[in-house]
């Protein structure tokens, strides 16, 4: 068994005992799919396959967004939080970065 | 007919490798037909000429039936190995190629429509009374008319591409709510993975197993099958673990499905390999599929019964004799296939993309990996997340669990998340330890994204302490930490 690091692009790699550590910066998918202030990021790389809903539209929460394509499955994008669709900064056809902010949803005050 | 002297591959990824492997043990040259994005992969490396056929987007690429067939004839390819996925299962396909004078290595077209159309398929089996799952198969592909037909059938219920495989555009339908939205993800998946909209309903069949039988028929008509392989561990009906032989089977229900796909084989005509999958539910078991080609599973099957189906393919499509005489085929021991994913286990196994770093496979007796991509290959979100698989083989089913389990914890993957963490849990879980998994197995147990590994304090602010001062990261350590090589390089 071998123990072996590597630094990505920032982000060091860690194989320990069997298992590996990544100690992550900040464009990290986990903070792109966890964000809960109305953004709608990309959680990966991928293609934009339908945009759902259009600006002014209201959410619920779990509305579906949009759908994104990547490695041939479909993910979608639901809605974090109550409120109007203020900005929708991609369209269909659009190939995306991990992270980029996709939709804006005003999040409604309770 | 004569010898093969170049063959051109119309797929990517570790498939493509193992192809080039049984092509280059025959003294066959290969052209690699690949899309643009692909000349950064380990098959372009090794392939004796590569031509590129198109962007990176499948449809341009590897699902232009053209393309291929014009790449294939300017790189002077007397046959064409489709691999599986993309053109694999497309009769269009192997007619172009029959046409255009190339060998398609795997069943006629017409074998093609006959079987691996599921829809006709279905019908061939039950003018055969052979046993169905209840379902719809019409051509009235309105929505209309699905929905109507979920109510029918029942839920649950799935809905499959007419065209598929390997889980694209299938979706388990649980409520009549969101059938709609369901059938329309599904056709447009099916659409864009086959080139082709059309899609069938099924009961869904809860708590079955798996099973599938490999078979192989040469060309003078010989059918055998070459035993089964279970792969009830699938996750959104996409295959994750499988193995051969299946722990599930008595004797005497091998000996009755292995009949079942002989026969189903025999009644399309069939050539090359080929396989025929069940589902065993409470003790029955009913046809659910054909796949025309050579699956991604094929390993297991070659472990256990020491063949290689690549090369059987080849000699089956030069019109060679494939089986010896007296040949027996008995399996012997073991064998489990873990296929890694490119995704992020600790987010419910979302994409993740990336620049390979450090690759580490270890070797050993009884262990095989079939690879497509080394460090410094990127990993792009056009194809899928398949990157390689992780074959064991050993002389029980025990053992070979145990085996698959150090082999995993010991391959090294960097750049990109990949499911190794996830597959360890699996085969820690005594269900899967018992062999009496059902295809709800993931479903039921590991459907919560997994608790990610934290660095303790202490490594921690070593790591932290280590990355401000900026060591030289790049190496690999045989000291017991790699805190403590943090430290020692300095």
């Amino acid at each position: 068994m071998s123990n072996t690091f590597q630094l990505i692009k920032g982000q060091l790699w860690i194989h320990f005992e069997g298992r590996t550590f990544i100690y992550e910066g900040e464009n990290s998918q986990s903070a792109a799919i966890q964000s809960q202030s109305g953004e709608i990021l990309s959680p990966m790389a991928g293609k934009v396959i339908k945009v759902s809903k259009s600006i002014g539209q209201t959410v619920k929460k779990g509305d579906l967004i949009l759908v994104i394509e990547a490695m041939k499955m479909e993910y979608s994008l639901k809605a974090n939080s109550v409120g109007i669709v203020e900005q929708i900064i991609c369209q269909q056809g659009d190939q995306v970065e991990l992270g980029k902010l996709l939709v804006k949803i005003k999040v409604e005050k309770k | 007919m004569k010898k093969f002297s170049r063959i051109a591959i119309a797929n990517r990824g570790e498939v493509a490798v193992r192809i080039i492997r049984a092509c280059e043990e025959f003294g066959i040259e290969t052209v690699l037909l690949h899309s643009e994005a692909d000349v950064g992969t380990r098959a372009y490396r090794m392939a004796t000429k590569k031509i590129c056929i198109g962007p990176s987007s499948t449809s341009e690429s590897y699902l232009n039936i053209e393309s291929n067939i014009k790449g294939a004839l300017a790189g002077g390819a007397e046959a064409i190995h489709p691999g599986f996925g993309f053109l694999s299962e497309n009769a269009d396909f192997a007619e172009a190629c029959e046409k255009a004078g190339l060998v398609f290595i795997g069943p006629s077209s017409d074998s093609i429509r006959l079987l691996g159309d599921k829809i006709s398929f279905k019908n061939l089996a039950k003018q055969a009374n052979l046993p169905l799952i209840p379902g719809y198969e019409g051509d009235d592909q309105s929505l209309e008319r699905l929905l109507s037909e979920v109510e029918k059938i029942g839920l649950p219920a799935i809905v499959k591409a007419a065209a598929g495989g390997g889980g694209r555009g299938m979706k388990l339908i649980k409520t009549i709510a969101e059938a709609a939205e369901l059938i329309e993800s599904s056709k447009r998946e099916a659409l864009s993975a086959f080139g082709s909209d059309k899609v069938f309903l099924e009961k869904y069949l809860g708590h079955a197993k798996h099973i599938e039988f490999q078979v192989f028929a040469d060309s003078n008509g010989v059918v055998k099958h070459l035993f089964d392989r279970e792969c009830s561990v699938q996750r959104r009906h996409q295959k994750i673990i499988e193995e051969a032989p299946s722990p599930s089977l008595t004797d005497e229900l091998r000996r009755q499905m292995g009949e079942v796909a002989c026969r189903v084989m025999a009644l399309g005509k069939y050539r090359s390999a080929g396989t025929v999958e069940f589902l065993l539910h409470e003790g029955k078991f009913y046809l659910l599929e054909v796949n025309t080609r050579l699956q991604v599973e094929h390993p297991v099957t070659e472990e256990v019964l020491g063949v290689d189906l690549v090369k059987m393919q080849i000699l089956a499509a030069q019109g060679e004799p494939v089986f010896q005489e007296n040949q027996a085929l008995a399996p012997r021991g073991h064998s489990i296939e873990c296929r890694i994913y490119a995704e992020n286990p600790f987010l419910g196994g979302v994409p993740s993309t990336g620049v390979l770093g450090k690759v580490i496979w270890p070797d050993g007796p009884g262990r095989r990996f079939e690879y497509g991509f080394e460090e410094g290959d990127e990993i792009t979100s056009f194809y899928d997340p398949m990157i390689s698989k992780v074959i064991v083989w050993d002389e029980t089913r025990d053992r070979a669990i145990q085996k698959m389990k150090r082999v995993l914890k010991d391959s090294i993957i960097f750049g990109v998340y990949t499911n190794i963490p996830y597959l360890i849990e699996i085969l820690s879980h005594p269900e899967f330890v018992q062999g009496t998994m059902t295809t709800q197995f993931i479903e039921k147990y590991f459907s919560a994204p997994l608790e990610k590994p934290e660095l303790n304090a202490e490594e921690k602010m070593f790591v932290e302490a280590a990355m401000k001062i900026g060591l030289p990261f790049d190496g690999i350590s045989s000291a017991k930490s790699p805190w403590q090589s943090f430290w020692k390089d300095k």
